[in-house]
């Protein structure tokens, strides 16, 4: 190994051996976890930003493998290693420089927790998760941490496990996810099927030969994707998950977790670009819009702060998945990792911004009792502003960048599906500003909001430093993708060329802003006429298109617990019952026979006497009818 | 010098006797020293494939063998025998009937006469019926019994199998080799019924489903010292018979490349996968849903075994997957259900109860028990960094092979699996302390006891290549055409 593949290594390794000691030192004492984790994860990043120099100037990709199971010195059947390239280094920056902000963030949000010992543990775990998730060189790799990310975030939402609430929050995203896991299990089985064997290393991908195998592998590996990016249908636990801690919710929205099925989408795509086929393609495409459209409907009309930005993150990471299927090949992967980064940037800033308001006004996160927190704080309410904005993508603001780019990349692919994201361009706006104008001006609406007051400068440096990056993070644009798409390092700054269908989001983007202002910045009885109006649709949407609904009465409480209740009384009655009643049958049979042992001798006599007379009898019966001779 | 395999029976039996003799709590610590003989004979015969002959007995051939399998579940012997007696303080009864289940065990797993094989198979009841007899719960004696008889109509049918093979081959005596070698001369009719036999015997003691009903009521009704060693050695007789008796008997039957029984076999256990999830889930009793997913894992070795007689060695990699995932799997399943097991024995110590909705929020008042239950749990679920992922996922992996588009089926357990055991965890250690329970404590020591076989999983679960780099591989016998 050399010293490149150490560090490659030291880049997820170093947090994952050192997430035990986070814990341990904790019962020293408990401040003693939190600067050691919050340094682990910042080593990481230094490491990350060592190996990224490293590979810009020497280009070689960092490989290293071993075998895991079952021997090292028998061949290998299941190899694990790193796989290094442009695409992981990109994400290892961004992961372990996301999750540092997040974790110095909690330092301040997590200071009077009496458990944060483990909280921090669990949340090191969670970001080398994320980094070894993304330097895997085996989808069975891949998977391992796969699986790891999601314990993490099982823990963490339950991390207040007292409330009622949140355990439940935690079980449903476990199971939820875990649906979308056996296809990823599924996918890899199958890709190793397909290609006798080599599939097992990513690479080994392209030895699949036939369309029909490689629709297979993709859609079951996009299944995955699908449960932990939390598309449609499998999204529904990610509002409920809203429960952990906000910091929590924070890495789970922005560096780690749901993006995660994005990059293994892009990381297939990228090692063999004919894995994706045509089907496959238009799948994954009219999932992501399906997905957007749902979302930003439903962001419309929750009124829990957290809520609405995990609707917003299922409707962004609906952009990623979408550019993924407009099968544009390498600049594909460029448009989605590019609006990955960028919307890791601002919805982390947005989470910790809504982390620190919830702070401020006792954990109460229903938008209805903000209101004029502006001036209560400013510069917490100042970067929201900036997420907002970025989030909706206001011109020369990252997200701008990055999802008006994956609108105009699909008009030359499909005109129904531009149309379609644009759409959700303007519903995204509507929802993000309904939230800032409701959080931000108007009147205190409740004693908590009148006390609000801004947090500490702890809690206030990762926001601003977010903030910073989701406006100027657009002018590394061109250089991004020149990075992801050709492996060149040449341009760092510039961004890409406009053109006049960039105008169309725009105008919808304002449009969006303006309406949103004229309907919830001011008093207005518009939303509620709407509402009335609409009585129909607005209960539809309410209810989330009953897909909550439909999971937990009819498949889960109905179909499974109903089926398990049959299988519990056909365990009871039938098998159980099958084995008794045979147990008595032999016990009943004896009683019968025992009354004959009466122990009288004339009876026994007699019985003898019987049993002679009969067994005559069938004797001569036997020989008139020619059975015995 | 090569640690004689006679040697450590005699050293057994005497360490037996001398239990018996000394009375009072010699016996707990002796097993102890039973349990370290038979590792450290294991480990010094670790490099090859050993065989021990010692003549034969007139139709009885004294001859053993300590291939991988047997090494893999001679070590789980020792692993029990340490840890029970560290967990548990039992009345020295115990220990003795403890340590004549090892040495039965023993016997079991390293035989090659069938008629050996059969009377140790015989000899493990003994103990477990006195154990679930005279220390069990208030269902006790039914319990005792159903498992006794259920058992044992099993294995008449492998006796009659053996006896079949015996007469038709006109052999000379019971040598598994000499017997298994003949199976393809005798007549069909015959064939089929001792591959029922056998079959209908290592699936009651696995158990898989419809053959199970005993087994419930034997864990539930057992102490937790008898859930422990049932749990975790007692199914694995059944694993051990189709991994290592079954299945050269069918790959040298003519029925080999037949794939009706395969696939009997894999259905059975993807039925059984599911079946047994669904059953758990609705469970209220906390031991009686981890006897359930007991079921369940056993249910994907009779699938790795299924899947790979019906490959036939067409598949390399699908079959090695298989073939070293239900290896894996034995010891895996082996130290979890034990951990299981004896943490609802703490928990039950501690609240009073076992029952799932009369629990809740113990994070808050048992930290350190609910973190064990909670690992425990992960690693029931197959997380990885648990020994339980390194057995299921090869084993899925390597299902695809045979199951194709059926593998939705066994996904649909895995997700059910994952279901009652997170429903389990929010009921009893999330959400709000139930104040009902008053102010509990757990015993200090039984937690502690815990923390060697969750390091033992954690270690496996993160380096499983120890347990087939420590023992030369000589697995592969089986795969690639009966031999």
């Amino acid at each position: 190994m050399d010293i490149p593949t150490i560090f490659a290594i030291l880049i997820f390794g170093l947090p994952l051996a050192g997430f035990p000691f986070v814990i341990a030192i904790g019962y020293i004492r408990k401040n003693y976890s939190m600067y050691l984790g919050t340094s682990l994860v910042f080593l990481s990043f230094l490491i990350s930003l060592f190996v990224f120099f490293n590979y810009t100037i020497k280009g070689v990709v960092i490989q290293y493998n071993f075998n895991w199971f079952p021997s090292p010195t028998l061949p290998a059947i299941v190899p694990l290693g790193i796989y290094a390239d442009h695409l992981a280094m990109i994400m290892t920056l961004m992961v372990s420089f996301v999750g540092f902000l997040i974790i110095l963030f909690s330092v301040g949000y997590m200071k009077e927790d009496p458990n944060r010992h483990v909280f921090f543990g669990e949340m090191v775990l969670f970001t080398s998760s994320m980094l070894g998730l993304v330097l895997a060189s085996s989808l069975l790799m891949l998977f391992i941490f796969w699986e790891l990310v999601g314990l993490c975030s099982y823990l963490l939402i339950g991390f207040w496990y007292y409330k009622p609430n949140a355990a439940s929050a935690a079980k449903k995203a476990f199971i939820v996810t875990r649906v979308g896991d056996v296809f990823f299990i599924a996918g890899i089985g199958a890709a190793i099927f397909y290609s006798s064997g080599s599939a097992i290393s990513i690479t080994g991908l392209s030895a699949i030969h036939l369309e029909w195998q490689r629709t297979i592998v993709s859609l079951l590996l996009f299944g995955g994707a699908i449960g932990k990016s939390a598309q449609f249908p499998l999204h529904v636990w990610i509002p409920d998950a809203m429960e952990g801690p906000t910091t929590v919710s924070a890495l789970i929205h922005a560096a780690t977790m749901v993006t995660a099925g994005v990059y293994l989408i892009a990381r297939v795509y990228s090692v063999d670009i004919d894995i994706l086929t045509t089907t496959s393609l238009t799948v994954i495409l009219y999932v992501g819009i399906v997905t957007i459209i749902l979302s930003g409907l439903i962001g419309l009309v929750v009124n829990d702060i957290k809520r609405i930005l995990a609707y917003s993150t299922i409707g962004q990471i609906g952009y990623m998945v979408a550019a993924l299927g407009l099968g544009l090949g390498a600049t594909s992967i460029g448009l989605s990792i590019y609006q990955l980064e960028a919307h890791a940037f601002f919805k982390a800033l947005l989470f910790l911004a809504a982390g620190s308001i919830l702070h401020a006004v006792m954990n109460v996160r229903d938008i209805n009792k903000m209101g004029g927190l502006w001036r209560k704080m400013p510069i917490t309410v100042t970067s929201m502003l900036v997420g907002a904005l970025a989030l909706s993508g206001f011109p020369g603001f990252a997200g701008f960048f990055s999802k008006d780019s994956i609108i105009t990349a699909s008009y030359g692919v499909s005109i129904f599906a531009w149309s379609l994201l644009a759409i959700g361009g303007f519903l995204t706006t509507l929802y993000a500003f309904r939230l800032f104008f409701k959080v931000a001006i108007g009147k205190p609406r409740s004693h908590a909001a009148e006390q609000a007051h801004e947090s500490g400068w702890v809690m206030l440096i990762p926001i601003v430093t977010l903030a910073i990056f989701s406006i100027i993070f657009g002018i590394f644009q061109q250089g991004f993708y020149n990075f992801v798409e050709n492996r060149q390092v040449s341009g760092v700054f510039g961004i890409a060329q406009l053109s006049t269908t960039d105008l169309i989001p725009v105008i919808l983007m304002l449009t969006g802003l303006a309406a949103s202002y004229y309907v919830w910045g001011r008093k207005s009885s518009i939303p509620t006429k709407v509402a009335n109006g609409a009585r129909d649709f607005y209960l539809l949407v309410k209810n989330k298109f009953f897909l909550d609904v439909f999971y937990t009465n009819v498949i889960a409480e109905r179909g499974v617990l109903g089926l398990s209740a049959v299988s519990d009384g056909f365990e009871r009655r039938a098998i159980g019952g099958l084995v008794d009643s045979s147990g008595r049958l032999f016990q009943n049979s004896g009683k019968l026979l025992r009354k004959i042992q009466t122990g009288l001798a004339r009876q026994y006599a007699l019985l003898i006497l019987i049993g002679l007379v009969l067994a005559l009898l069938l004797l001569r019966i036997f020989i008139l009818m020619g059975v015995i001779h | 010098m090569i640690f004689q395999f006679s040697y450590l029976l005699l050293s057994l039996a005497l360490l037996m006797v001398v239990s018996i003799a000394l009375r009072g709590r010699a016996a707990r610590y002796l097993t102890f020293l039973f349990s370290i003989l038979v590792f450290t004979f294991v480990v010094s015969n670790n490099m090859t494939m050993t065989n021990f002959s010692y003549g034969s007995l007139s139709i009885l051939t004294l001859s053993f063998q300590l291939n991988f399998v047997s090494s893999v579940l001679l070590i789980l012997i020792s692993f029990v025998g340490i840890y029970i007696p560290l967990r548990f303080k039992s009345p020295p009864g115990f220990y003795i009937l403890l340590q004549f289940l090892l040495f039965s065990l023993t016997g079991i797993f390293t035989t090659r006469d069938f008629i050996l094989f059969y009377i140790f198979w015989e000899m493990v009841l003994i103990p477990s019926f006195f154990v679930i007899g005279i220390w069990g719960g208030g269902n006790k004696n039914y319990a005792a019994m159903k498992f006794f008889i259920y058992t044992h109509v099993g294995s008449v049918f492998m006796l009659l199998g053996i006896f079949t093979m015996y007469f038709s081959e006109g052999a000379v005596n019971f040598s598994m080799a000499t017997l298994i070698s003949g199976m393809s001369s005798i007549p069909v009719a015959y064939q089929s019924f001792i591959i029922f036999g056998f079959l209908f015997a290592f699936l009651i003691k696995l158990p898989s489903i419809p053959l199970h009903s005993w087994l419930p009521d034997a864990y539930v009704e057992a102490p937790y010292e008898g859930t422990v060693f049932i749990s975790s050695l007692l199914s694995k007789m059944g694993a051990f018979g189709l991994l290592v008796i079954f299945s050269p008997i069918f790959m040298a039957s003519s029925f080999s490349g037949n794939p009706s029984v395969p696939i009997a076999i894999v259905a059975l256990g993807v039925f059984s996968l599911i079946y047994s999830a669904l059953v758990a889930l609705y469970q209220k009793d906390i031991k009686r849903m981890m006897s359930y997913t007991s079921i369940g894992h056993m249910s994907f070795i009779t699938i790795a075994v299924g899947g790979f007689l019906y490959l036939n060695g067409s598949d390399q990699l699908a079959s090695q997957l298989l073939y070293y995932g239900a290896v894996f799997q034995l010891i895996s399943h082996g130290i979890i259900i034990a951990l299981i097991f004896s943490l609802i024995g703490t928990l039950e110590g501690a609240a009073g109860t076992r029952d799932v909705m009369s629990l809740g929020g113990l994070g808050r008042k048992l930290p350190f028990l609910s973190f064990l239950i909670l690992a425990a749990f992960l690693a029931s679920v197959a997380i990885p960094g648990f020994s339980g992922f390194v057995g299921e996922i090869s084993i899925l992996l390597g299902s695809y092979a045979v199951l194709k588009y059926y593998l939705i089926f066994v996904l649909a357990g895995v997700v059910l699996t994952a279901s009652y055991h997170v429903f389990a965890l929010q009921r009893t250690i999330f959400g709000p302390y139930n104040e009902f329970l008053g102010n509990i404590t757990a015993r200090k020591g039984e937690l502690i006891a815990a923390v060697l076989p969750l390091a033992i999983i954690f270690f496996l679960g993160i380096y499983p290549g120890v347990l087939f780099h420590l023992f030369n591989i000589h697995a592969i016998q089986y795969l690639g055409g009966g031999k």
